[in-house]
Formats: structure tokens, C-alpha cells, sequence
């Protein structure tokens, strides 16, 4: 993102514990699905005009040993910030979490967003209300994650956990300090393609993009890799013509690369190569025959009318219907036919 | 909502309900998954910019391939208690300055298998009596695996509409009405939007910011370890250039199968109705030929005349079986072959394109 950050984790914060459990001081990752990232910057956009940022509730899955916790939904909660008092919509969050658990019963509540990377004493407040007990994440450490949604620079998100601080039970109460844990963004392989046709609208001017076609995405991927071999061919030419600096590692990963090529005979390419156009060709033929040959059988069995002549009696409708039937039959025993074909095919 | 009816036009998805619809599905996948989508309706074009799950219901747990058992989540969106689910959290989302409109539905499919009665059910309980301005939003899942994103939009025509209300679906009626199965659904036009922000940020995923050139690798081993091996987020999927081509035209072959065998049903059920058809209508010539026997011998003895018309009472006509399910089959058999035509198209491109590239010279000229 904008900065990554590196970590070095000696210990993570000790959180409030459960009598008798011992604490883990075992190291925290983050995990983010971009469809949380994505409601999040959606809720930033339609903050009320006076509102500096907006908060909502983190939802997810946490591993077994807790090391590792995975943020899948998000909710936006209602909240007002005035300079010395901070008012947050208990009430919603907690309907809004129930109506979400009823969708999702495999997710819990595993934490909050801001919408700004500041971190005050509202947000400790906030922070120790979702890390408390009852409500809370208690006794696992709430995750908080800021995503700065300031126009004209990059996006910035950042994600913490907190450990209590404060000398007396009121200071303790609205404080906590805030520690930095790294994040990764993850997205599944169903996720790529959704993301890919998003991508498609990032460089238009109107931010919207059609779906592509099978052949349009096929072209679009045929493009990038031959732009990649331009790329890859120009660094080599520029080596040979000793303008670029040689590079072992890059020659070595080039020839890898190079030598995943498959070395086969010509005629087991020519057969292979053969039976499976075949293959690909005959279903085609296949379908769109028994496409025709449905859409005939039904012509047949409702059109019937304007063959047996336009009397409307109801006789001559039960014989044109006789023969519609049978026109039915005949054209579905020769796809019948053709799915045996099929079926040896 | 303007009742000024400018007819929907296209349907504008946000990017953040096309990744939570895909999240959704591809989590319940095989099982369909349904939800709710809000939005709002500008001049025709149907904006859609969040989306929430509905609750599935509690099924038994061995239902899991069997498509014959009813799916509780495929019926979900019209059942009760997600009518109140919805309304409850359109109210909540209404809070946060969300558009909360209700403009439909979505489901997911596989291999495109989504037309069937449930979706038109769903589909019309929506257009019938949430709002006349909805949407079905379709998203399959395993097209979309396979390297470009399927997702599209439905609606049911008005045509479908009046004729579903009446279940008028007898031959009769559809001789009438010329509906064909062309004409139960009317796809609109997706199209992706983003906002600035997510705009922005998909710049930032995309180009790690980078300031000074790249150092070249010590070694093989840095190289392969380093952020540039990994495949960048939002390149053009590359599965797309996958040759695996035997598990998507074994599964749509299953699929057709399983058509014409419904095809076959439905025509048995008609031909079973013909042929009791025809039954009573012998026996109902036989018992007016009887009673005009009966009458003229009456009218002989001068008695008076028995009525003619009480065969409508003593015979009952076989009820016509619905052409629906036959219309759906249909169209669905429209769409698996529009579906296979569309991969054969990029499949052969990318066969010749290997054979030409494994046998240099041969295919050239």
C-alpha cells in the first residue's frame, strides 16, 4: 500500500486475560478480503458532510491459536464526535451484528475500521468498548484498522491491536496502547476475476466498464502475455548490446522459464491435437442440435393451429394437438439418438 | 422511486457488490446462494451499490448434490421470514446513508444452470410485489473460475409477467399469445462501476509505489523469493489461457443430458394428456350419439326430450399440462448452447495458437 511497513514482533501486547489462562504472547497477522476493504471505502464515501470519519464493526474468522485473524465483512455503525464527547450507536451494532450472524453464523465480531489514520482518545474508547468483555472480542484482542480516505492521497490502511494501559480504572477506561500488527490482503481465485473486470474501469474516465466476453477476456490475456515476451526480449537484446547490466539470476530464471516448453513429437501433437478439436467441435454440433431440435418439437406442439387450418373448433384443435404431440416425440427421439452419440463422444 | 416509467435500460454494478456477491457465492458453492441487492434507479439505469445475504435456511445436511431435493436457498428470497429479514436491514442500512432501495435479488448458478421455476418464482414475486423495477442478478460461479467474470442481469418481460399471473400456459393460450421462450427473460446490459476511492486504491494495488529502480537480483533463489514473481492482483487472468477443456464439456454435456431428459418427461405428460384426452372425448361422442338415440326413439314415443348437454357434468376433460416447465427447458437449452459456443470459440483460437507454436511451419501457410 502506500507504505508497507516492516515488523519485527518481540512479544505482542498482553491483553486484559481471563483468570487462570495463561496469556499468549504469540505473534498476530491480519488477513483483509478486499470486499471488506471495498465497504469500508464505500461507508467513507457516504459519510454524513460534517463527519470527519466513520466507524463500523470488523467481522471474520480467527484461526484455532488465535495467531492469525481473517477479516471477511464489514458493517458501518452510526457514530457522532464532537471535541470533547464521542457517541457511538450501540444499539445498531448490536442489531446489526445480529441480523448479520444470522447470514453468517461462521463469522464473529473480530473488531473495528476508522476511516482516518488518527489514532485519539476516542478511539481508545471505542477500541477498549470492542475489546471488552460481554460485547466484545474478550478474550482475544479486538483488531483495529484505519484506512485514510483523504482525497488526493493514496490510501492508507494500517491495522492494530491494543494493550490496556492507565494507573487507575477511569484512565484505564479511555486509553489503551495501540500497537501496530502487519496485514496482508488475500483474495480467493473465484475473487481474481471479479477483481480483474474492475480493474478494467481503473484507467476510464467514467469509472464503469463492461463485463467481458469469454473472447474479449481471452484477447485481453493473449495482449498482456505478448507484452511481456516485448519486455523480456528488449532487456535481452539490450544485455547482448552490453547497454544493460547482465544479470545471472535474471538468465537463469529466463532459461527455467524457457525450458517448461514441452518437447513432443510432431505426430502426438498432430493426434492429440486432432481428437480434441474434434471433441470440442462435436459437442458444439451437438448442442446446438438439440437446441433446434427442442425448439422444433415445441413449435410444433403449440403451433399447431395454423397447420390444421385456422377452424378453431375445438376437434380440429385436438387433432392438430395429436399431431403436435407426435411432431414432439419424433423430434425427441433424435435427440435421443444424438445423446447416445454423445455419450460414445 | 419517479413514476415517470422510463423502461430499465442497464444495470450498473458496483465493484463492492461484485466482490461481495462472488464472496457469497463461491462460499456456499455448490449450494445456490441468494441475497438481497439495494440501490437506486436513475433515468432507467438501475444503480445497484450494496448487496446482503440472506439467511439460509436450516437444511439437512445430506442434501447436498441432490438439485431435485427443494433448496432452501434458492427459494429463499421469496420466503417469509427473509421478506421481514430484508426490510430489517434495509432499515439498518438506511441509517448509514446507504441507498436503500430494494431493487432486487441475486443468485448463484452453475454452468449457467439458473434457469429453472425458482428463479422465475423469486423473479416475479419481486417484480409482482416488492417493486415492478427489479433485477435478478445471476453470478456463476465456475464460468467464473475459469477466467472471466459471469454475472448478469435478468429480468422477466411483461409479456411472461401477465401470462404467469394468469398461468396461462396451456397451448391454447400460448397460441394467443405467441409467447416463446425467447421472450420469458429480458437481459440488460451490466456494467462495473467503481467509485473515486476504490479507483484509487486499485491504482495503489496495482503499482507498489517505487522509487528508485529495482536493484538486479544476487541470485535465482532472491529472484524467485522477490515481490515481482508474484503475480500481480490485476492482471488479466491468466487461467484464461488454460487448455483444460474436458471438464467443462463433460459437465455441459451432463447438463444437456439431464434436459432432454426433462424434455422427454414433459413430452410423456403431454402425450399421456392427449391420449386421455382423446379417451373422453369418445366416450363423451359415444354418450351424445346415445342420447340422440335415446331422444329420437323419445321423440317417436312422444315423450318428452332428455337434455343433450349433461355430458358436461357427467364427463370431466383432463386438466392440460402447464408448457412452462417444457418453455424452460428450452430457454435453458438455449443457454447451454449459447455457453459451449462461446468457449468453442476461444478454445479452438487457443488450440490452433498451441499447435501452431509446438509445429512452427506447419500451420504457417
Amino acid at each position: 500500500m502506500a507504505e508497507t511497513d516492516s515488523f519485527l514482533h518481540l512479544a505482542r501486547p498482553l491483553g486484559p486475560m481471563a483468570v487462570g489462562s495463561a496469556p499468549t504472547t504469540a505473534p498476530l497477522n491480519v488477513v483483509i478480503h478486499p470486499q471488506a476493504l471495498f465497504s469500508i471505502l464505500d461507508h467513507s464515501l457516504r459519510r454524513n458532510a460534517d463527519q470527519e470519519r466513520v466507524i463500523g464493526t470488523l467481522l471474520g474468522t480467527r484461526s484455532e491459536d488465535g495467531t492469525e485473524v481473517e477479516i471477511r465483512t464489514t458493517f458501518a455503525v452510526g457514530h457522532t464526535e464532537t471535541t470533547d464527547q464521542v457517541e457511538v450507536d450501540m444499539e445498531y451494532q448490536k442489531q446489526m451484528l445480529a441480523l448479520h450472524l444470522k447470514a453468517n453464523p461462521k463469522e464473529v465480531l473480530v473488531g473495528w475500521y476508522a476511516t482516518s489514520s488518527e489514532l485519539n482518545t476516542f478511539s481508545a474508547l471505542i477500541q477498549n468498548f470492542y475489546s471488552g468483555q460481554g460485547d466484545g472480542t474478550f478474550p482475544h484482542p479486538a483488531v483495529h484498522l484505519t484506512v485514510s480516505t483523504e482525497p488526493g492521497k493514496d490510501v492508507e490502511t494500517r491495522a492494530y491491536i491494543s494493550a490496556p494501559v492507565g494507573v487507575t480504572a477511569e484512565r484505564a477506561a479511555d486509553s489503551a496502547a495501540f500497537i501496530p500488527v502487519p496485514y496482508e490482503i488475500r483474495y480467493g481465485e473465484t475473487e481474481k476475476s471479479g477483481l480483474e473486470s474492475i480493474a478494467a474501469a481503473r484507467d476510464v474516465e467514467s469509472r464503469a466498464a463492461n463485463i467481458f466476453t469469454d473472447i474479449e477476456a481471452l484477447e485481453r490475456a493473449v495482449e498482456e502475455v505478448l507484452g511481456m515476451i516485448d519486455r523480456v526480449s528488449k532487456y535481452v537484446e539490450s544485455v547482448i548490446d552490453e547497454e544493460a547490466p547482465a544479470s545471472t539470476a535474471l538468465g537463469q530464471f529466463l532459461l527455467n522459464a524457457l525450458a517448461l516448453a514441452p518437447k513432443v513429437e510432431p505426430a502426438d501433437i498432430e493426434r492429440d491435437f486432432n481428437n480434441h478439436i474434434q471433441d470440442v467441435l462435436v459437442v458444439s454440433y451437438l448442442a446446438n442440435t438439440i437446441r433446434t431440435q427442442m425448439e422444433l418439437s415445441n413449435r410444433l406442439a403449440t403451433a399447431q393451429l395454423t397447420l390444421g387450418g385456422e377452424s378453431g373448433n375445438a376437434e380440429s384443435g385436438q387433432r392438430g394437438g395429436q399431431r403436435g404431440g407426435k411432431g414432439g416425440r419424433g423430434g425427441q427421439q433424435r435427440t435421443q439418438d444424438r445423446s447416445g452419440e454423445e455419450a460414445r463422444a | 422511486m419517479a413514476e415517470k416509467e422510463v423502461p430499465l435500460t442497464a444495470v450498473k454494478v458496483d465493484a463492492l457488490v461484485v466482490m461481495k456477491i462472488i464472496k457469497h457465492s463461491s462460499q456456499s458453492f455448490p449450494t445456490t446462494a441468494t441475497g438481497s441487492i439495494v440501490g437506486m434507479d436513475v433515468d432507467g439505469t438501475l444503480e445497484i451499490t450494496n448487496s446482503f445475504p440472506f439467511p439460509v435456511v436450516e437444511m439437512p445436511a445430506d442434501s447436498h448434490f441432490d438439485n431435485a431435493a427443494p433448496n432452501p436457498a434458492a427459494a429463499a428470497p421469496r420466503a417469509k421470514a427473509n421478506v421481514a429479514y430484508q426490510a430489517e436491514m434495509i432499515r439498518m442500512l438506511r441509517e448509514v446513508n446507504v441507498d436503500a432501495n430494494n431493487v432486487g435479488w441475486y443468485t448463484s448458478a452453475n454452468m449457467g444452470n439458473f434457469v429453472n421455476m425458482n428463479v422465475i418464482e423469486n423473479q416475479f414475486f419481486y417484480q409482482k410485489e416488492m417493486n415492478e423495477r427489479t433485477v435478478a442478478l445471476v453470478h456463476d460461479v465456475s464460468r467464473s473460475a475459469q477466467g472471466s467474470l459471469s454475472l448478469r442481469a435478468f429480468r422477466l418481460s411483461s409479456k411472461f409477467m401477465t401470462a404467469f399471473k394468469e398461468n396461462k400456459f396451456t397451448s391454447e393460450e400460448l397460441q394467443k399469445s405467441s409467447l416463446r421462450h425467447q421472450d420469458i427473460f429480458v437481459e440488460l446490459p451490466v456494467e462495473i462501476h467503481n467509485s473515486h476511492l476504490i479507483t484509487t486504491f486499485i491504482h495503489q494495488l496495482q503499482c507498489p509505489s517505487q522509487s528508485t529502480p529495482t536493484d538486479l537480483p544476487p541470485s535465482l533463489a532472491a529472484l524467485e523469493k522477490s515481490s515481482f514473481v508474484k503475480d500481480s492482483v490485476l492482471a488479466p487472468n491468466f487461467d484464461n489461457l488454460s487448455l483444460s477443456i474436458d471438464p467443462f464439456l463433460e459437465k455441459n454435456c451432463d447438463l444437456l443430458l439431464d434436459s432432454i431428459e426433462t424434455h422427454h418427461t414433459e413430452t410423456n405428460n403431454f402425450q399421456y394428456y392427449q391420449r386421455s384426452l382423446a379417451r373422453e372425448q369418445a366416450k363423451i361422442t359415444a354418450w351424445q350419439a346415445k342420447r340422440k338415440a335415446e331422444n329420437a326413439s323419445r321423440a317417436a314415443l312422444k315423450q318428452p326430450l332428455l337434455p343433450e348437454d349433461e355430458y358436461q357434468r357427467l364427463f370431466k376433460l383432463p386438466q392440460e399440462p402447464s408448457r412452462l416447465e417444457t418453455m424452460l427447458n428450452t430457454r435453458q437449452v438455449e443457454q447451454y448452447s449459447r455457453q459451449i459456443d462461446s468457449f468453442v470459440s476461444a478454445t479452438t483460437g487457443k488450440m490452433f495458437a498451441v499447435k501452431g507454436n509446438l509445429l512452427p511451419g506447419e500451420t504457417a501457410k
